[in-house]
């Protein structure tokens, strides 16, 4: 629907028979629509899209006399329902062009290039990279935004479990760890680019996006945590996070036991730290609050 | 479109009633320069400006623009960002300085793709090196291509003395065609480029129809053209310049007044950046952009065939 609602404007200026006819709506691209072929859904025929169909295919005839539509695109006057779905927008195609990149990031890095195998393996021209910048920017926030996706998901099964029954609840340390330790793991095939991934991210024009994708991802690990915080420990606890992962992942880059096991046991090392950490600060705030008690006793007393 | 199809009715010109019947027989009525013309006479006036200018094409756009019209082609190059095994197709590219500045860029970024691979394979027999450097010796563009089409014999005869000149002999042909009809196949570039060319185009619409017919699926359309300044200083500044000074080195330099008074006043008339961009998205482009330099003297127009 949405598509369509895109497609919209552009199957008016068609509709209104005007001079120089909008190419672009009956010309769908060639690129766009011959994807969806392949990503054939049942076919849902519902009449007010069928009297659309029938509208496009009396139009083409009269407005473009030199120009037939080419190649395998889908017959606007027989595929019945097809028309909304087969325009995939651009921002879907760019998706697919950096999910196919990543393939390519081992040998050439996250450069351009890669980007640019990425689109030959859809079958574009290597130019389809001029899309994205240079740098390389995009595909790495595409990855890190895939990887906060999986996690998500992953966290989501083992509540879900958690909640049937089958397993049991992690007690907090544990349960950091291992969230940690799964969202790190993604790395590993890339591990060698990993460096210049980090430096690319830490471009002031990169910082505001690469700084949001690991808020909401920490916010993320907290949530299945159970943190219910409403008060200023929801930041601390934030924080505290986001410490633990940002140097993990640095020991990681420079890691070369086996399995990551230093790595591993060096989160667990700041996990334990922080629980501390947590513990020490609740008996502060109590020896705190039970100063202030006397304080104010103190005072009530002296006052009478 | 609106600008270049300017249907005029012929009962309000009874003194150019003579002219508007030709222009029926003709076609309609077009802009050469500040000049009311027909389709006809355009494309037969524009060919005689390029042919007279031909030898003196570099030297005057040197002079003009006090070379930073070498900037424009670099920054238009850069942005295009080809690997090595792009097909470039470059319209209107009489004298080849978009196709020399292509192989340029497109040679280093193999060497240091090749660098690279070296630093990867260390441990390789010294039968192994000896072979990948004769492979890549034959292969230092790296599978790119450049086809430079011209309108215009005398363009492409000087531009195939520079290439002889300057070397450049791998990777590149020449081809005499039309932007409103390319003698070439459907989807067989990588990339389109035309470098202060469209201008003189006397159906824009069509070539950019054209363009998109020649695009790969995923490939690129890249327009660098003048366009205009929005800046009202700026502007005033060079509209004065633009009047004053290039006609006049037009003459000293290339003996030939009429056809840099052509050129500018042509500026003029193009579409400005907006409007054009408008074109390029209904010849069925998408993801169009553009980016001015030097305030919007100079556009780079892009857009990819998806």
């Amino acid at each position: 629907a949405a598509a369509l609602g895109r497609a919209g404007p552009r199957l008016w200026r068609v509709l209104g028979g005007q001079h120089c006819p909008p190419l672009r709506a009956l010309r769908a691209s060639a690129v766009l629509s011959r994807v969806s072929e392949e990503h054939k859904k049942e076919p849902l025929t519902s009449p007010s899209q069928q009297q659309q169909q029938q509208q496009f295919g009396s139009h083409p005839a009269g407005h473009q006399p030199e120009r037939e539509p080419q190649g395998p695109r889908p017959s606007y006057t027989g595929q019945g329902g097809q028309e909304s779905e087969d325009y995939e927008s651009e921002e879907q195609l760019q998706h697919r062009i950096l999910t196919a990149a990543l393939e390519f990031v081992p040998e050439h890095g996250w450069t351009a290039e890669a980007i640019a195998q990425g689109a030959k393996t859809l079958g574009l021209s290597v130019a389809a990279a001029g899309m994205f910048h240079s740098d390389g920017s995009e595909l790495i926030l595409h990855f890190v935004s895939e990887c906060n996706v999986k996690l998500s998901e992953l966290l989501e099964q083992e509540q879900k479990l958690v909640q049937l029954g089958e397993a049991e609840k992690k007690p907090t340390d544990e349960f950091l760890r291992d969230a940690v330790e799964a969202r790190l793991r993604m790395l590993i095939p890339y591990i060698e680019k990993w460096p210049q991934a980090l430096s690319i991210l830490l471009l002031p024009r990169n910082i505001p996006s690469s700084l949001s994708l690991l808020t909401s991802m920490i916010d993320e690990i907290w949530h299945y945590a159970g943190d219910q915080s409403t008060d200023f420990n929801w930041y601390t606890r934030r924080a505290v996070l986001t410490g633990i992962y940002n140097t993990t992942e640095l020991v990681m880059l420079q890691d070369s036991s086996p399995d990551f096991q230093d790595t591993w046991r060096f989160l667990e090392n700041r996990v334990a730290d922080a629980m501390n950490m947590s513990n020490t600060a609740t008996q502060v705030q109590s020896t705190g609050e039970a100063v202030v008690q006397g304080l104010m006793g103190a005072a009530v007393t002296v006052s009478n | 479109a609106v600008r270049l199809c300017r249907w005029r009715p012929l009962l309000s010109r009874p003194l150019g009633a003579p002219r508007a019947l030709r222009g029926l027989a003709a076609g309609p009525e077009m802009h050469f320069g500040f000049q009311t013309v027909t389709e006809a006479e355009r494309r037969e006036k524009i060919n005689q400006v390029f042919e007279s200018v031909a030898k003196k094409y570099d030297v005057m756009n040197d002079s003009m623009t006090l070379g930073i019209h070498r900037l424009w082609k670099d920054v238009l190059i850069h942005k295009m960002n080809p690997s090595p095994d792009t097909l470039l197709l470059d319209v209107a590219g009489g004298t080849g300085d978009i196709a020399f500045r292509f192989i340029n860029y497109v040679r280093s970024v193999r060497e240091r793709q090749l660098q690279r691979r070296l630093k990867h394979h260390q441990n390789l027999s010294w039968q192994e090196i000896f072979e990948s450097y004769q492979e890549d010796k034959s292969n230092s563009l790296g599978d790119s291509q450049v086809v430079v089409c011209d309108i215009n014999r005398e363009m492409l005869k000087v531009g195939k003395q520079k290439a002889q000149h300057l070397g450049y002999s791998k990777g590149l042909s020449w081809v005499l065609g039309n932007a409103e009809e390319l003698p070439f196949d459907d989807d067989k570039f990588d990339v389109y480029t035309i470098a202060f060319g469209i201008r003189n185009v006397t159906r824009i619409d069509l070539a950019l129809q054209e363009a998109h017919r020649v695009l790969k699926p995923g490939g690129r359309f890249l327009c660098l053209e003048f366009s205009h300044v929005s800046n009202p200083f700026l502007s005033r500044l060079y509209d004065l310049y633009s009047f004053q000074v290039i006609p006049v080195l037009g003459e000293i330099i290339a003996g030939d007044w009429k056809s840099y008074q052509y050129l500018v006043e042509s500026i003029r008339q193009f579409p400005p950046q907006e409007e054009l961009k408008e074109m390029i998205e209904d010849a069925g482009f998408f993801k169009v952009d553009y980016e001015n330099l030097n305030f919007g003297i100079v556009a780079i127009h892009s857009g990819f065939k998806l």
